[in-house]
């Protein structure tokens, strides 16, 4: 091949969607916003007499990463409709795995410092104590952000170009999420509940094979989507 | 339709329709009624084999996708499409007849036992592949779309097995397919395998018949191009 090499395309590509983000802050910025007004709205959802906000965190964790990723990556091919954009990408003797890659990439960076927002906002609305094993846990939110950031940019990619839009997206995503939030709701609960890694090791290895087997999955299968 | 798809679908289905009536006859007059679980426990020959069939018709789903998008053959794709509605009407049959055995053996309608979550979980797996394959913008898009929907959810299917199951664990313990052989009595084994038999051959001909309407459609549709 004599155009660009793979890695090149995948740095390119998402260097582009992150310049992008970084000059419009549209995506962030509405996250960013989405997130703190969620964390308001779960606080005031919690009948403090009954039930511990501690005890329930975890979870209000990973569905925020989850309805925030929504955002982010639902937009993510919306932009690229913008003057024939994707079509253009698509000339390009750039290989189509890489060109998936490299969004999941941009994807990836945006929503993981949406989760680290997040666990900052949750910290102190619902008083978290991240002070055991923080590493452990921001690993597992990683593991589980790569895993969902890959589903969402195949299936966003996927229902840009359908009549239902943005709308269908969590019909295709959300059944294929189970396992990212049993792993992910349990592990970090345990972690947060002060219980050594040891115990969540196992989680954080399924979470992994769902990342792995979502990337892998959305680089063999994007191509198909992106056919004309 | 193709005279010989049609005869092909009808011989089937009409097959399976005897042998579901023989297997009616069996559960409700000849199979002893189970000795714990009482008559409720007849539920079960229904239950099982329709999960059987909404699980083999997703394998279906997902061979047929891959074999569309390799060789771009639009038979295999009427073929996914034809599983995956037959599919459907199976997995809606598995969560009717689970909640009604569980209202009596559980105490409960509905409950997150691993195998019933697993088959809700495909049943809004192919509720996303039939609305992809629809709100697609053309035709050949939804083909296309519809198998990566078919073969990403087999892909997840083997990980959302596991993880349910690892979140909770409260099915009856498998009384045939065991590593020690089928602890149940013969006649019990007996009518589940009628059961079996009925199902998968009312599927499969209600899976032709569906595809022998897909493909006359098609011929239909290059006739009035050409």
């Amino acid at each position: 091949m004599t155009g660009p090499g793979w890695l090149s395309v995948v740095t390119a590509v998402a260097g582009k969607d992150l310049r992008i983000e970084f000059r419009t802050r549209s995506r962030s910025l509405t996250m960013a916003g989405f997130v703190v007004l969620v964390g308001v709205l779960f606080n005031f959802s919690i009948d403090q007499a009954l039930v511990r906000p501690q005890d329930i965190a975890s979870g209000l964790t990973w569905i925020t990463l989850i309805l925030s990723g929504l955002i982010g990556v639902g937009r993510t091919f919306a932009i690229e409709k913008e003057d024939g954009a994707l079509a253009g990408l698509l000339l390009t003797p750039a290989p189509r795995d890489a060109i998936y890659v490299g969004k999941v990439l941009a994807n990836f960076l945006l929503v993981y410092a949406i989760v680290l927002l997040t666990i900052g906002v949750f910290g102190l609305f619902f008083r978290l104590d991240y002070g055991n094993h923080p590493g452990a846990l921001l690993g597992i939110l990683a593991a589980g952000t790569l895993g969902f950031v890959a589903l969402a940019t195949l299936f966003g990619a996927l229902t840009a170009s359908t009549t239902l839009g943005e709308s269908l997206l969590p019909i295709l995503l959300f059944p294929l999420l189970v396992p990212m939030v049993v792993y992910g709701a349990s592990a970090s609960g345990r972690l947060l509940a002060g219980r050594p890694v040891a115990e969540v090791a196992g989680q954080g290895r399924m979470l992994a094979a769902f990342a792995v087997l979502a990337v892998g999955a959305g680089a063999a299968l994007f191509g198909q989507i992106v056919e004309e | 339709m193709k005279a010989r798809t049609g005869w092909l679908g009808i011989t089937l289905a009409v097959l399976g329709a005897m042998a579901s009536v023989g297997t009616l006859w069996m559960v409700f007059f000849w199979v002893p009624t189970e000795r714990t679980m009482g008559v409720v426990q007849r539920i079960f020959y229904i239950h099982v084999p329709s999960a059987w069939v909404a699980f083999l018709a997703f394998g279906i789903v997902a061979v047929a996708s891959g074999v569309y998008l390799w060789l771009g053959d639009e038979r295999a794709d009427m073929a996914a499409q034809a599983a995956a509605e037959g599919g459907l009407l199976f997995t809606v049959i598995v969560l009717t007849t689970g909640p009604l055995w569980g209202k009596i053996a559980w105490g409960t309608y509905w409950t997150w036992e691993p195998r019933l979550t697993l088959t809700l979980i495909l049943g809004f797996i192919y509720v996303g592949y039939m609305m992809v394959r629809s709100a697609a913008a053309s035709p050949e898009q939804g083909k296309r779309f519809a198998a990566v929907v078919g073969i990403v959810g087999a892909l997840f299917i083997p990980l959302i097995h596991m993880s349910v199951y690892w979140f909770r664990g409260l099915h009856p313990d498998p009384v045939i397919l065991n590593p020690e052989g089928p602890t149940a009595d013969w006649e019990i084994q007996a009518t589940l395998y009628a059961g079996l038999l009925a199902f998968t051959l009312l599927f499969l001909g209600l899976m032709t018949l569906r595809y022998g309407v897909e493909r006359a459609r098609h011929v239909l549709e290059l006739r009035e191009a050409a």
